[in-house]
């Protein structure tokens, strides 16, 4: 029997607000516990929520994104239980009237693109931070109250590297809107996984396993492709796929079992009655989408009518912070194949030996766009351009500054050339007969000889063709 | 003089010329405080109290409330004083922020007293559960009735003479009930006219923020100078404010108000009845026109299991935070369930807890069509049907209670009784709406008052205090003070 | 509607968190009765069913959002000062398993 697996994802994505989503504390990581708090977050009697914008907007941003329908209302709910983690008693969320319901995003596979559908995607707030030591647990306030938006997927996807897919196109949206850093390794993007398993052509539901806890892209993949072996062993022997929550573990590379799925929690939802519903206008929408920053299938689009190769695009829009970059140092106005060639190259080159991101990277993009166009410009060669850019490296400054300060220009004038290449021929007789008998490394140590006379400020393209010229004639 | 018996406008009054100043004032009432034999205050804030009249800004002396003592009940939220709510789930709590109402008022220079004794967690009313035991009526010094609640002590201090003005909240008639017992005046704005921010929820969809005074007029001024818009209180209403006390204009030739007569008919007790319709009658004089109006009697008998419902159901959710990790008294236990099941054991009394269960039961999955819901939708039904009444009439009529003020031993009534569940419960139709609705006195029988509702449309506070000084300049019963027993 | 009885009553207590005494749930089981008894005179109002629940007194939709600007957070030490247990700025929990 063949089975086929049935999975769906439930995506948490913290935001990179600067307060929390319904108090006005401030939001900042690794600060010392319970410094970031307000009276709210600790649920003191008679605090009230109070709805933040920018969370809104990200929400809305991220709902278009993901062609969902956008609620006209924010209503919300409560979610009622108790929990060493939850102030309140509950957690104010978003059940029956999601900001955003019915979107889809498409993946890349094997068999071309795939669309997986959307079901919901609401607000919410998140919990405490707990720290379990050997005997006690102790809690941090600074996460209670963060906001969050929770995504959830139909059960469309089929495999681990599908649902890999899925998550990672999730955090390159967030990323790119500018919502969050979506780093699984730092809980900024939290996934949970739904699956079972069917014997293909049936369209009835199997047992559900939840997996969670997952703390990478990769170990996304990894789990599910082990948890479908798993199950696949287990109806084949005629057993039974038990109901439960398992969790990932890396060492030996299994699912492994956390607890088993008890009756479904109650939750009592009910509205939350302190926040009285939101009217979310056509302008408000319409502006919050409008102003959204570039998602990657647009920069793609612009990349290309800019001449860039499909590769070159794909690397600078692996990174939002390089495609940032990129984008700065266009304005200054050089070419954009050479700009990409520069920033994949070079810059990275310097990224990768100083263990840093292009974020820290020293070097304004206006000054390194202007650069780039200095060479377009052939104001100076490629050589001086490398020359400059060493200097940038040490001091971020106006190329125009450092090309002064290095005495470095590019000879363009043919005329002047020509004279320094009748010069070095005249002195170099030999080159010329070998040239003569064919071998055309005579060229190379003219211009070569040409770059010496002229302390290497001769534009070498035009001395390549003069001396060639030259050569011709004698 | 008795200063501490003065209208609010006549010891404002007394305070600009001098005649006494705030710290004589503020010493005054402490004294009366501490002597207070009702069992009202939960916390007197002698020294706060003290300091807070050394350091009034002169400056604001115009302000009609500067320097006036006043009393807060104690499920507001005042920083650095303790705040219980009666309960000892929150023994010792004191907390780091304050309610808007504090800061208000302490903004324009009246000066907090104390903090006043209530139904635990807001939720009763009749004054007998807040931790500290019953607090009791002035109006009878033999101790054997309560004031109602489960604003209790708020009631009682102002019913005492020992302040002028007093802060309660108002969820189903938590302050225009205890009115009607104890010859106050008991306000009750639309909802969202003065900010909750710093009032321990009992039900956010129900919950006022009200006001004891002796007088209509002086219940204009304490609404003036707590009205408006705050944003930390989402729920806090935009709606243009009006300089209430210079706005009451108490001619009613040509007002219309309706009495319902399912209520009114649910009230048994002759007495009231016939001042009732004296009164009536005399406001027909005065060129009022009175009609008597119908609403379904099955709605009627729904107010109050609609009411309980809805309550319980918010005030389970909302009372979920009080688990003595974050603040209130800490339990040992094995797992942080033992902590908390611990804390809410010892700390919630009987009453309190049974109600949770009620709320919680009608809040699961399966029950919630058939009770939370269907609640949800009578309070449509009467609403609706409340403001159809008023889209006739500037405001409704009624007695506040069926009757005057109940003994402790009073005996359990029919709980399905139309007396029990129509006339001791319609003031809930204030708080369902959220409709601006006063109490007043209107009579007294053997030494013991009781009160007359007015309810008029939202944001009509004007319209109501007029309605109101109108009935007044007719009973003539206002800053009145129960003696004490010597 | 699973019927009402102290064994049901008691699990829901539980689920909020607190026990009562005995005589506190025939007490409660009495009251049960009672509100049963009259949300069911209720489901006969007529209309009932056909209008939605009602949340808010009236209608409360607003505009407003706040703007997204933190304000300054408390000090470590006033947060927690009315914590029963604190260890290193941080409230302490039997540890929590699961």
């Amino acid at each position: 029997m063949n089975f086929e697996a049935v999975i769906g994802l439930e995506i948490h994505v913290e935001m990179n607000t600067k307060s929390k989503m319904f108090s006005t504390a401030p939001i900042r990581y690794g600060a010392l516990p319970n410094s970031l708090t307000v009276p709210l977050d600790f649920a003191f009697p008679g605090t009230m929520p109070v709805v933040n914008k920018q969370a809104v907007i990200n929400a809305i941003r991220i709902c278009n994104a993901l062609h969902m329908t956008i609620d006209r209302e924010l209503w919300f709910d409560r979610k009622n239980y108790f929990y060493s983690d939850l102030p309140k008693g509950y957690q104010i969320t978003q059940q029956q009237r999601p900001i955003g319901s019915n979107g889809y995003l498409e993946i890349e596979t094997s068999l071309g693109k795939k669309k997986i559908s959307i079901e919901r995607l609401h607000l919410e707030e998140d919990t405490c931070k707990q720290l379990h030591s050997w005997d006690c647990t102790l809690l941090d306030y600074n996460r209670a109250g963060i906001p969050l938006v929770e995504i959830v997927s139909r059960p469309d996807l089929r495999s681990g590297q599908e649902a890999r897919q899925y998550a990672e196109k999730i955090r390159s949206i967030v990323s790119f809107l500018d919502v969050s850093n979506g780093k699984m390794e730092e809980g900024s993007l939290r996934c949970d996984v739904n699956i079972s398993l069917r014997p293909i052509g049936s369209e009835k539901y199997g047992t559900k396993v939840e997996i969670k806890n997952l703390n990478s892209f990769a170990n996304i993949e990894k789990a599910v492709d082990y948890e479908i072996k798993r199950q696949e062993m287990i109806l084949i022997s005629g057993d039974s796929v038990i109901q439960e929550t398992r969790r990932f573990d890396e060492g030996i590379k299994q699912t492994v079992l956390m607890r088993l799925k008890t009756d479904a929690v109650d939750y009592k939802y009910f509205t939350e009655p302190n926040i009285t519903p939101i009217r979310l206008s056509e302008e408000f929408i319409k502006d919050a989408i409008e102003t959204s920053p570039e998602l990657a299938e647009v920069k793609l689009a612009r990349y290309k009518d800019l001449g860039l190769s499909d590769y070159d695009s794909q690397i600078l829009i692996s990174n939002k912070n390089t495609c940032a970059y990129f984008d700065k140092a266009i304005k200054s106005g050089p070419n954009a194949k050479l700009l990409a060639n520069w920033i994949i190259v070079d810059v990275q080159a310097v990224l990768n030996k100083e263990m840093i991101e292009i974020d820290d990277f020293k070097v304004s993009p206006e000054h390194l766009g202007k650069l780039v166009l200095m060479i377009e410009k052939e104001q100076v060669s490629n050589k001086q351009g490398r020359e400059i850019f060493q200097k940038l490296l040490e001091k971020d400054e106006d190329p125009e500054v450092i090309k002064k300060a290095l005495g470095v220009d590019l000879i363009n004038d043919n005329n002047m050339i020509a004279e320094a290449v009748k010069h070095v021929i005249d002195e170099n007789p030999q080159a010329v007969v070998d040239y003569h008998n064919g071998k055309d490394r005579a060229v190379g140590f003219l211009v070569g000889q040409v770059m010496k006379k002229t302390a290497g400020k001769a534009n070498p393209a035009i001395v390549s063709k003069l001396v060639i010229e030259e050569l011709k004639r004698r | 003089m008795d200063f501490l018996a003065l209208d609010i406008l006549s010891l404002h009054q007394a305070l600009l010329d001098g005649k006494i100043n705030p710290i004589e004032l503020i010493k005054l009432s402490i004294e009366k405080a501490k002597k207070d034999q009702n069992n009202a205050f939960e916390y007197i804030c002698e020294k706060e109290a003290l300091a807070a009249a050394a350091n009034l800004d002169p400056n604001k002396k115009h302000n009609l409330l500067w320097g006036i003592p006043y009393v807060l009940k104690d499920n507001f939220s005042t920083k650095d004083i303790p705040t219980t709510a009666s309960s000892n789930i929150l023994k010792g709590y004191v907390p780091i922020y304050s309610s808007e109402v504090y800061l208000r008022l302490s903004e324009q220079g009246a000066i907090l007293i104390g903090k006043a004794t209530l139904d635990e967690l807001a939720m009763g009313g009749t004054g007998m559960t807040g931790h500290k035991g019953f607090t009791f009526n002035p109006w009878d010094p033999t101790h054997k009735r309560m004031i109602g609640g489960s604003s209790c002590g708020s009631a009682a201090v102002v019913a005492a003479g020992i302040v002028p003005f007093s802060i309660g909240s108002d969820t189903g008639d938590s302050v225009r009930k205890p009115a009607s017992f104890a010859a106050l005046v008991g306000m009750k704005p639309t909802w969202g006219r003065i900010s909750r921010f710093g009032l321990f929820p009992f039900a956010p969809s129900l919950d006022h923020v009200a006001c004891f005074t002796r007088n209509v007029t002086d219940s204009a001024v304490v609404l003036e100078a707590l009205a408006g818009r705050d944003e930390k209180d989402s729920s806090s209403a935009t709606a243009p404010l009006e300089k209430y006390s210079e706005a009451i204009k108490p001619d009613l030739k040509g007002k219309k108000f309706a009495v319902i007569k399912e209520i009114n008919n649910s009230i048994s007790n002759p007495y009231i009845h016939a001042v009732f319709d004296a009164t009536v009658k005399a406001l027909q004089e005065r060129g009022a026109i009175i009609e008597y109006v119908s609403m379904d009697m099955k709605l009627c008998k729904a107010i109050y299991p609609t009411y309980i419902v809805i309550s319980c159901c918010e005030a389970t959710s909302n009372n979920a935070n009080l688990d003595g990790i974050k603040f209130g008294p800490r339990f040992d236990g094995k797992d942080y369930e033992e902590v908390m099941t611990k804390a809410r054991t010892e700390g919630f009394c009987e009453m309190i807890k049974r109600r949770f269960v009620i709320g919680s039961y009608a809040l699961f999955k399966d029950n919630q069509a058939e009770i939370f819901l269907r609640a949800q939708k009578v309070r449509r039904l009467i609403v609706d049907a409340t403001n159809k009444i008023l889209e006739k009439c500037d405001a409704i009529l009624l007695p506040a209670s069926p009757t005057t003020a109940p003994l402790f031993n009073g005996g359990n009534s029919d709980k399905l009784s139309n007396e029990y569940l129509i006339s001791d419960n319609h003031l809930a139709i204030g708080n369902f709406a959220g409709l601006p609705s006063i109490v007043l006195p209107l009579g007294f029988e053997n030494g013991l008052p009781f009160g007359i509702n007015v309810t008029g449309k939202k944001f009509a506070e004007a319209e109501v205090f007029s309605l109101a000084k109108g009935i007044e300049d007719i009973t003539k019963l206002k800053d009145l003070v129960a003696k004490e027993d010597k | 509607m699973k019927k009402v009885d102290i064994p049901l009553l008691k699990k829901v207590a539980n689920n909020l968190m607190f026990d009562m005494k005995d005589s506190e749930y025939n007490t409660l089981l009495e009251e049960f009765d009672v509100i049963l008894c009259q949300m069911e005179l209720i489901s006969e109002i007529p209309g009932v069913d056909d209008v939605e629940p009602m949340t808010f007194p009236f209608d409360v939709t607003t505009d407003f959002l706040r703007e997204d600007i933190p304000t300054t957070p408390l000090a470590q030490e006033e947060a927690l000062k009315n914590a029963g247990e604190v260890v290193d700025g941080q409230i302490r929990l039997p540890k929590v398993v699961g």
